[in-house]
This record gives structure tokens, C-alpha cells and sequence, in this order.
């Protein structure tokens, strides 16, 4: 975060990557989330995934820190398909693309696919999966764990090559077009990721107050009253909050991170916030 | 022997729950490989067949953090094998632990936004090995932590289980806490996605996107596709944007020809 370039020093497109890079790049993407936090989510781990193919890409340094830079930001999707994400990504910046219309479609990539990763493998395969192989396991058959292993593995495994490359070249395909109304095609792609963060913000929300306050008979929800005003408002308010001290402040993202910590712990002690925990400070709110 | 093959087991299902193959943490194979280490392959078969149907509803869907299945396997384990307790008893007395397990994810989260500054910092001097080295400290946390709850229970056995229940009654606040500002964290993430993408005419796009999250989260038919189908709107608004944008050149470019200016 420390330059705010939009654009590459050298802007000549990189030669396409060999078959070696990409599949090197699909065995690393079993590390999205190595390094998972709370504030960025998968980011160190998708920068670690592409790394190689950033490495071929971008020859001097100040290009490749550029893009490790903005590829350090926010990044969260679902970790057995998020190579659709990389080879869309890595074709754009194989081409040099301005470095706003990069993350704009990174931001617009990555949302989507969770919905669509978490239906096809925890509702429907790992399920399926387990219910044909628990019985042979409970049964005391070693084949059962064998076969279960078979079969997650090897479907995640061959998705997670076959997206790389579908999208790669999907991508390197695509390039010829947008690169000729550059400036029209970043700012289309910025409205789609502002659109997303947008949406982000509402449905990864997960501030909740946790008072309750006696009302004769009933009980007043002090959460629900809140949602009927605007639901998520307390994520649209500390992103909107975080955004006025980044930009205006001047904070860095570290310096947020603590305060929130602060806000949190004190919070609790309090018995500000939902959960199920017993408040430092007996609080008639928090039972 | 025992207890260091258990440790460097859970060390490593506890970094493939998030990594690695996502697949060999699951109970059904972790639960006979810890069988297998403890002398007791059968009970493991038995007791991951098991556990893996109970977890059939209990999947780590969109970011949510179920009590902890690694830890919930192994201390199991470590029961049905060392206190010959029968498959239920040992899930069950094993529940704190796994609550713990859930703790050790959550200081871990917390504790790596701090070390994204390492990470930036390896990123402004393009650096690539920082940022495996930042993977690394991680990883090494978040097994370390899960080795030394599974090593409890092997010394510790059942006797364990009421301190932590006391530790975990007088430190709720604290923990509650860290979960509480973990929630909030994802938003310092957005904002700084939004320092750079948000122009000053984009603020309306901004908040439409909000409120398409919020009308099609809250719905229960659309709220499983509630991202895919704000993806579509978004998608929408964009390539009319691009064909606008691009007419607008074109004729800017034809009455410049025209006036001959």
C-alpha cells in the first residue's frame, strides 16, 4: 500500500506462461489458506499461489512489488475453485492491464464462487461421499477412508487443474478487446467491483449486539430493532468507518486491526457484543 | 513414541483443515490414521465412519466456524483408545476439546491480521520469500497449538477436561471478545479494497451493491445464490456502462472530425 500506481513501468506484455508455471501454481493453490485472518482472509495465500507466474511476468522489481502489493488486498473465495480466479487474473497481468482494472476483476471473480464451491462440494460431494464409504468404515472396512480420500481429492484435484486452464486461456483470449478500450473497460470493471464490495459488506457481516433488555413480559432485541432500521448496518459503519480513517486519517490497516481488537475485548467484557460468553462486568443487558 | 506421532499427526490435520489436501483432516481418514498410531486401527474405522456422518451437517460453509472437528477426532481417539470408553461417551467427553481447537483458530486468525504489515512490507520490496515465510509462521501457529491440546489429553486423560471447562467459564469474555473483533476485521479488508476502487461518483454503486446483498441475503430462496445473482446485476450494470462509455467516444471522436478543429 505504499505506492498508489495505476499502471505497470514496463508495459510490454510478458510471453505466455508454460504448462509448467501453471500446474506449479495449481499444486501451490492447496495453500490459499494458509495464512487465513480475519482482516484479508486468503490474501498471503493467493499471493503465494500466483507468485510464480508473477515472478516470470514481471522481470524488474518495482513491477512485481507493485503487483504483490495490490495483490496482498482483501481476497476471499472458495478454496477448490479459486484457480478460476488465478489464471483470469494472471493472463490480465501477463498483458500489463491497468492495475485498477486487475483488481476490479479480481474483487469481481472471487465473490461468486463461494456460493457456487460450497454447493457443488460440501452439499453435494462430501455428503454424497461419505455416506456411501461411513458404512464400509464402520463396518471396520480400510477401504472405505481409502475411497473417500479417493474421491474428494481426486475430484478437487482435477477441477482445480482444468479451471486453471480454461481460464487462463479464456482470459488470454479475451484481452485482445479490452486492451483496445482500455480506459472505458477499467472503469466498467471498477463500477463491477465497487458493486461487489458493496455486496461483500452486507453478506459477510458478522457484527452483532448482544443486548437484551427486559420489557415486562417480552424481551427487547436490541439487534433486531437494529435490523429493522437497515440490516448489516453495523458492517456498512465500521467499513465506511475504516474507510473515512485509511483515507482521510491517514491510519494504516494495522492500526485499525488493534482498535478493533480494543472495541471487541471491551466490548465483551461489557456485554456489548453477541456470543456465548459470560461478561467480565455483571451487565442487566447480558444474561 | 506414542504421544510424538500423535502431536505431529494433529500438527498436520490441523494445517490440512484449512490447506494442504482439505480432505485427509476430515474424521474418516484422520480418526484411522490416529488409530492406527495409538495400536487401535478398528476403533478408528469405527469411530470415523461415525463422526463423519454426524459432520454431514456441520460443514465449514461460507466462513462460519463449527466447533472444531480435528481436535473433536483425535481427543476422541485418544479416549476410546487409552479409556477404553465406548464410541459415544469418548465424542462426547471430547467436546471441550474440540471447543478449544475452535479458540486456537480464532487467536490464530486474529493474530495473522497482524502480520499482514509483514506481509506488505515483503510486498514493497518484492520480496517472495517473505511471504512464504509469513505462510509459514502460520501454519507452524495454528498446528502448534492443536499438537499441545491433543498432547493434554494423552497425559492429561478426563482429568483435563474440568480445568479447561473452569478456564474456558473465566476467560469467555476474553475469547468472546477476540471473536467478536474478529467479525469486524473483514471490514478494515473492504476498506482498504475501497480506498483505491471507490471514485467519488461511484458512492450510489456502492451501497446498490449493499442493498442487492441485503434484499437477496434475507430472502430464503435466493440467499444460497445471493452472491452469484448480485454478480449478475453488477455484471449488467457494467457492460451497459462500457457500451455507453464507448458511443460516447465515438461521437466525441466524429464531431471533432467534423468541426474540423
Amino acid at each position: 500500500m505504499a505506492s498508489n500506481a495505476t499502471s505497470y513501468k514496463d508495459l510490454t506484455p510478458a510471453a505466455n506462461l508454460d504448462q509448467g508455471t501453471l500446474n506449479a501454481m495449481v499444486w501451490r493453490s492447496l495453500n490459499l489458506q494458509a495464512s487465513f485472518n480475519y482482516e484479508r482472509m486468503q490474501a498471503a495465500g493467493w499471493l503465494w499461489g500466483i507468485l510464480p507466474g508473477l515472478e516470470k511476468i514481471h522481470t524488474n522489481n518495482e513491477d512485481l512489488s507493485l503487483s504483490m502489493e495490490h495483490n496482498l488486498e482483501f481476497f476471499n473465495t472458495h478454496p477448490f475453485l479459486v484457480t478460476f480466479v488465478m489464471g483470469i487474473v494472471l493472463s490480465l497481468e501477463q498483458q500489463k492491464a491497468d492495475i485498477n482494472t486487475i483488481r476490479a476483476v479480481r474483487v469481481a471473480a472471487m465473490g461468486p464462487l463461494g456460493g457456487i464451491g460450497d454447493a457443488i462440494f460440501w452439499f453435494a460431494l462430501v455428503p454424497i461421499t461419505a455416506g456411501i464409504t461411513a458404512n464400509l468404515a464402520i463396518a471396520g472396512n480400510i477401504v472405505g477412508p481409502l475411497l473417500y480420500l479417493l474421491i474428494v481429492f481426486g475430484v478437487q484435484m482435477a477441477l482445480r487443474f482444468w479451471l486453471m486452464n480454461w481460464s487462463y486461456k479464456l482470459g488470454t483470449s479475451a484481452i485482445g478487446i479490452l486492451t483496445k478500450n482500455a480506459k472505458e473497460f477499467t472503469r466498467a470493471a471498477s463500477m463491477l467491483g465497487v458493486f461487489i464490495v458493496g455486496a461483500l459488506t452486507c453478506n459477510y457481516a458478522n457484527i452483532n449486539l448482544g443486548m437484551t433488555i427486559p420489557n415486562g413480559e417480552s424481551v427487547i432485541d436490541v439487534q433486531g430493532l437494529l435490523n429493522g432500521v437497515l440490516p448489516a448496518a453495523l458492517s456498512l459503519a465500521a467499513t465506511l468507518g475504516c474507510y473515512v480513517l485509511i483515507k482521510k486519517k491517514n491510519w494504516s490497516a494495522t492500526k485499525c486491526i488493534l482498535m478493533l481488537l480494543v472495541v471487541g475485548i471491551v466490548g465483551c467484557a461489557l456485554g456489548i457484543w453477541a456470543g456465548d460468553y459470560t461478561s467480565l462486568i455483571p451487565v442487566p443487558w447480558h444474561a | 513414541m506414542q504421544v510424538i506421532l500423535l502431536a505431529i499427526a494433529t500438527f498436520i490435520f490441523a494445517i490440512d483443515q484449512f490447506s494442504l489436501t482439505e480432505t485427509i483432516y476430515r474424521p474418516m481418514i484422520a480418526c484411522p490414521i490416529i488409530g492406527l498410531i495409538l495400536g487401535d486401527l478398528q476403533t478408528g474405522l469405527v469411530i470415523g465412519g461415525t463422526y463423519e456422518l454426524m459432520m454431514v451437517g456441520n460443514m465449514p460453509v461460507g466462513g462460519a466456524q463449527p466447533p472444531n472437528a480435528v481436535l473433536g477426532a483425535v481427543v476422541a481417539m485418544v479416549f476410546a483408545v487409552k479409556a477404553n470408553m465406548d464410541v459415544n461417551t469418548a465424542l462426547g467427553t471430547a467436546v471441550i476439546f474440540s471447543l478449544f481447537g475452535q479458540y486456537a483458530v480464532t487467536l490464530t486468525f486474529t493474530f495473522m491480521s497482524g502480520m499482514m504489515a509483514k506481509a506488505d512490507k515483503a510486498a514493497a520490496d518484492a520480496n517472495p520469500a517473505g511471504i512464504t515465510q509469513v505462510n509459514l509462521i502460520s501454519m507452524g501457529l495454528l498446528g502448534s497449538l492443536f499438537a499441545v491440546c491433543a498432547v493434554l489429553a494423552y497425559i492429561g486423560g478426563e482429568a483435563m477436561a474440568a480445568p479447561m471447562a473452569a478456564l474456558k467459564d473465566n476467560l469467555s469474555w476474553l475469547l468472546g471478545g477476540l471473536g467478536a473483533a474478529g467479525g469486524m476485521m473483514r471490514n478494515v479488508g473492504f476498506a482498504v479494497l475501497l480506498k483505491i476502487m471507490l471514485s467519488n461518483d461511484l458512492w450510489g454503486i456502492f451501497l446498490a451493491g449493499f442493498a442487492a446483498a441485503a434484499i437477496l441475503g434475507n430472502i430464503p430462496a435466493t440467499a444460497g445464490a445471493c452472491l452469484i445473482l448480485v454478480a449478475f446485476i453488477g455484471v449488467a450494470i457494467a457492460i451497459n456502462d462500457f457500451n455507453v462509455s464507448l458511443r460516447i467516444k465515438e461521437n466525441a471522436g466524429n464531431g471533432g472530425m467534423s468541426d474540423g478543429i
